[in-house]
């Protein structure tokens, strides 16, 4: 900047900016070339190490680094190279030990959980993890993350019993506990005690993963480098879980929000993967010597939430007209085009995973508007407009928007769609009063009790009685074949009660270059034990 | 002329007093705050109520414009929420490729656009006149995301010529960054150019039949003289109004260019700071923006009297 720009030019920039952020901008202007960390990261481990470097083409800039206190896929794809959790999760979503050394002993009451720790795991500081930064990391937790918050009210105490061995205690059991240890969003991640500044950011980003932060320039990139200290886990790996290899140097993560620019960048060699790609360009993705398409299943489920809470809706005999009159087969047509990318599925989990349950999902795909006049005619409706809030930021949501609001006016509702952008529709949403219905979607999570409709608190407020039963029957069930019958039980209520409208499944569509070797699909994509073809 | 200078920039500061009020209030009247948005779909109302607090968005308007005007006064354009810097770096960050961006799709559009339409002028009516008016219509119409996708798919994919987005890797030489500008300059520059080329055309026309033009024609100076030194010159007023506007509205303009190519621009910038409601950003970038829009016409103003010399401030 500073060495190409004439000086009056730079002049007439500078009489706007501070004196103080021009200190700062010189020092930026003449470390662009040289391209030093933005972000903190300990001196000695600023070099890149040498070998190889894939670009991964990310939807956008993550709004944050830190993976406690947000859900976003994106920061969870980056961060999970970075932070580790105690748990993962294997190939067939069962849970596995990452930084524990093996599952925990729970008490016969289901109350206390004791937590063998690895021996040996270092930090990206150099420091070595003990139990004491383990319950530094997972008070944090209960303080940030909305999943370690929606669990702080059941714990009694986390404490080290000794330097490697962690005890949860509970105040009654909770068996959605290990698999919201495991998750990589809201993440339970393990980082130094020193860095943890009670419920505040991080002092500084340090995991223990395979990789370490080396820069970050937002909306340009964030380069991870591999970790030579890195400490895995033993056994074959296997989903999340087994042996972790940074084989791959350098993970660059380039932000590339137009869809059609990162199919582009795949097929000219640009990237070696990108992540949510258009399905319609799928043809021309295959007319691509060197680019592999990539089908990822199970993936995420578009969902039309109803608010119980403004008069409308808050008949449930209206939310049951809702979902006789839908037909998610002509939504999922209109929003993803080509039938190979989503699927008809009713049950919350698709067929495959431990929680799928077809018999209780059998309310799903209706399109019956005449059930749903008669049952409008019962509740009593009487023309009220249904407010439904939607976004054209996410163009499946908007189409599949557009063809319910046809079949609602065909069943009878006054429909008053409303099309925002997505910050003020995720605003709105959070007042009971302005809406009586939303879509939005869910990305799949290997625990039911993760869905962000089963949390009372989530838009929409789903708390009835029997909800309440049924959910805490559900969290309290230690046995796993008993959990899934009583998440049958809570799916039935979910086709009684209709608190919300699943649509059906539908899968992303991402590509790898074909000198990427050995890539396991996952939801959120990850390269440790990948490598590049040379 | 001094004095001309200093008193346009009085008005200037005026300008800037009324922007800055302006975007202070559309940027809180617009819906959906910067908590919820960072914090994502599964945040809780008591999440956003938290990061709201920490943020210091729970202050009254009132409040919140005093601290601001403050800020501005004493010259700093506050910290960006998202980006967790002070919004002059991040604005500092994106002026290199704004400004080289900016030079080349205008130097792009003015070189397309200003012999062309002379040449369209002296041979009005006729094969080349009427192709290069028809292609002119065709190029204002075309979006520049299709030109930038078209010359992607040809330049970058088919023909690995260029590459295909972004401002190069970490070690890229000030070339490479360059080459990484050549097709988003090409997209931004052609539109412009259609639209400098139908000024450059009624001016070059208009002057073409004037006395004086006559004149020289009739005293035998040759034709390249009587078009490029008599014409052209009284013919330059509108054309540098339309360079001078076309160029201002790149800098912050060039948004559906800086996605298509996943240039961090400052348009990407400020787009991105709207859709994730970064106030802080919204504001010192508009402000900045507004201030460079002010400063490009009055270096337009001053251009007047070089090409003019009846013109005197």
């Amino acid at each position: 900047m500073a060495e190409t720009d004439g000086p009056n030019k730079q002049g007439e920039i500078m009489n706007l900016i501070s004196r103080r952020a021009f200190s700062i901008a010189a020092v930026g202007a003449a470390l662009t070339i040289g391209a030093a960390p933005v972000t903190g990261q300990p001196a000695r481990a600023q070099a890149a190490p040498s070998g190889s470097v894939v670009t991964v083409a990310t939807i956008g800039e993550p709004p944050t680094l830190d993976p406690v206190g947000v859900t976003s896929d994106l920061v969870s794809i980056i961060t999970q190279h970075m932070f580790e959790t105690l748990y993962t999760f294997d190939g067939e979503w069962k849970l596995t030990p990452l930084l524990a050394a093996a599952a925990p002993t729970v008490s016969d009451d289901g109350r206390t959980y004791t937590i063998p720790l690895r021996t040996g795991v270092t930090f990206h500081d150099g420091s070595a993890m003990t139990a004491a930064d383990v319950v530094a990391s997972l008070e944090r937790w209960t303080k940030v993350s909305p999943r370690g918050k929606t669990t702080a009210p059941i714990v009694d105490s986390i404490t080290a019993a000794d330097d490697a061995t962690v005890v949860i205690t509970l105040k009654e059991p909770f068996a959605p506990l290990t698999a919201l240890l495991a998750m990589n969003n809201g993440a339970a991640a393990i980082v130094p005690s020193e860095v943890v500044d009670g419920a505040n950011p991080l002092k500084a980003l340090v995991g223990s993963g395979p990789y370490r932060l080396l820069e970050h320039r937002p909306d340009q990139y964030i380069r991870l480098v591999r970790f030579d200290a890195y400490a895995s886990p033993e056994g074959e790996p296997n989903g999340y879980g087994g042996r972790r290899e940074a084989k791959i140097g350098e993970v660059r993560f380039v932000p590339v929000p137009n869809a059609t620019t990162r199919v582009e960048g795949m097929l000219a060699g640009q990237y070696q993967f990108a992540d949510s790609l258009p399905t319609e360009m799928l043809g021309r993705l295959k007319q691509g010597a060197n680019v592999e398409p990539i089908m990822v299943k199970p993936f995420g489920f578009p969902l039309m939430i109803m608010n119980s809470r403004t008069p409308v809706t808050a008949n449930q005999t209206v939310r049951q007209a809702v979902l006789a009159a839908l037909s998610p087969n002509e939504m999922m047509l209109a929003a993803f085009g080509d039938p190979a990318f989503f699927a008809l599925e009713g049950s919350i989990y698709a067929p495959g995973t431990a929680f799928h349950d077809a018999a209780s999902a059998a309310g799903y795909n209706q399109h019956d508007p005449k059930k749903a006049g008669d049952l409008l005619k019962q509740a009593g409706y009487k023309g009220e407009p249904i407010r439904i809030l939607t976004s054209t930021q996410y163009d499946f949501l908007y189409k599949m928007s557009l063809v319910a609001q046809a079949h609602l006016q065909q069943a009878g509702f006054n429909v008053d769609l409303q099309v925002l952008d997505w910050a003020t529709l995720v605003q709105r949403r959070g007042d009971e009063k302005a809406w009586d219905a939303f879509f939005t979607y869910h990305t799949f999570v290997p625990e039911p009790s993760l869905i962000t409709f089963v949390n009372p608190a989530y838009p929409g407020w789903w708390d009835t009685p029997e909800k309440r039963a049924a959910l805490a029957a559900f969290n309290t069930e230690m046995d796993p074949s008993a959990r899934r019958a009583r998440w049958a039980d809570l799916q039935t209520l979910f086709y009684t009660q209709v608190p919300t409208i699943k649509v059906g499944e539908f899968y992303n569509l991402a590509a790898a270059g074909t000198a990427l070797k050995g890539y396991t699909p996952m939801p959120w994509p990850f390269f440790w034990n990948a490598e590049l073809a040379k | 002329m001094l004095v001309y200078v200093v008193r346009r920039m009085g008005g200037m500061l005026a300008v800037m007093l009324i922007v800055a009020a302006v975007v202070f209030v559309i940027a809180r009247v617009v819906p959906g705050d910067p908590a919820a948005v960072m914090l994502g779909a599964a945040a809780t109302p008591e999440d956003i109520a938290a990061l709201r607090a920490r943020l210091g968005l729970d202050e009254p308007l009132a409040v919140q414009f005093v601290l601001y005007l403050k800020q501005i006064v004493t010259l700093d354009l506050g910290h960006s929420i998202f980006l967790d810097r002070p919004v002059a770096q991040a604005l500092w960050e994106r002026a290199e490729l704004t400004t080289f961006l900016t030079l080349m799709a205008v130097g792009i559009a003015v070189l397309i656009g200003v012999p062309v339409g002379i040449v369209s002028a002296v041979a009005r009516g006729r094969a080349v006149d009427q192709v290069a008016v028809g292609l002119a219509m065709l190029a204002a119409s075309i979006p520049s995301f299709w030109i930038g996708l078209t010359l992607m798919k040809y330049l970058a994919v088919d023909l690995p010529w260029f590459p295909v987005s972004g401002y190069g890797p970490p070690d890229a030489t000030l070339g490479e960054r360059l080459h990484h500008l050549v097709l988003p300059a090409v997209a931004l520059g052609i539109p412009n150019s259609a639209l400098i080329l139908r000024f450059t055309r009624t001016s070059m026309l208009e002057v073409l039949g004037d006395d004086y033009v006559r004149t020289a024609r009739a005293k035998g100076l040759p034709q390249r003289v009587v078009v490029l030194k008599h014409a052209l010159r009284n013919a330059m007023i509108p054309i540098l109004t339309v360079i001078g506007l076309t160029t201002a509205v790149m800098i912050a303009g060039a948004i559906v260019t800086e996605t298509v190519f996943s240039l961090p621009g400052v348009g990407n910038l400020v787009v991105s700071a709207v859709l994730r409601r970064d106030y802080p950003v919204i504001q010192g970038a508009l402000l900045v923006v507004s201030g460079l829009y002010v400063l490009i016409n009055l270096a337009v103003d001053l251009l007047y009297a070089a090409v003019d010399p009846r013109i005197r401030y």
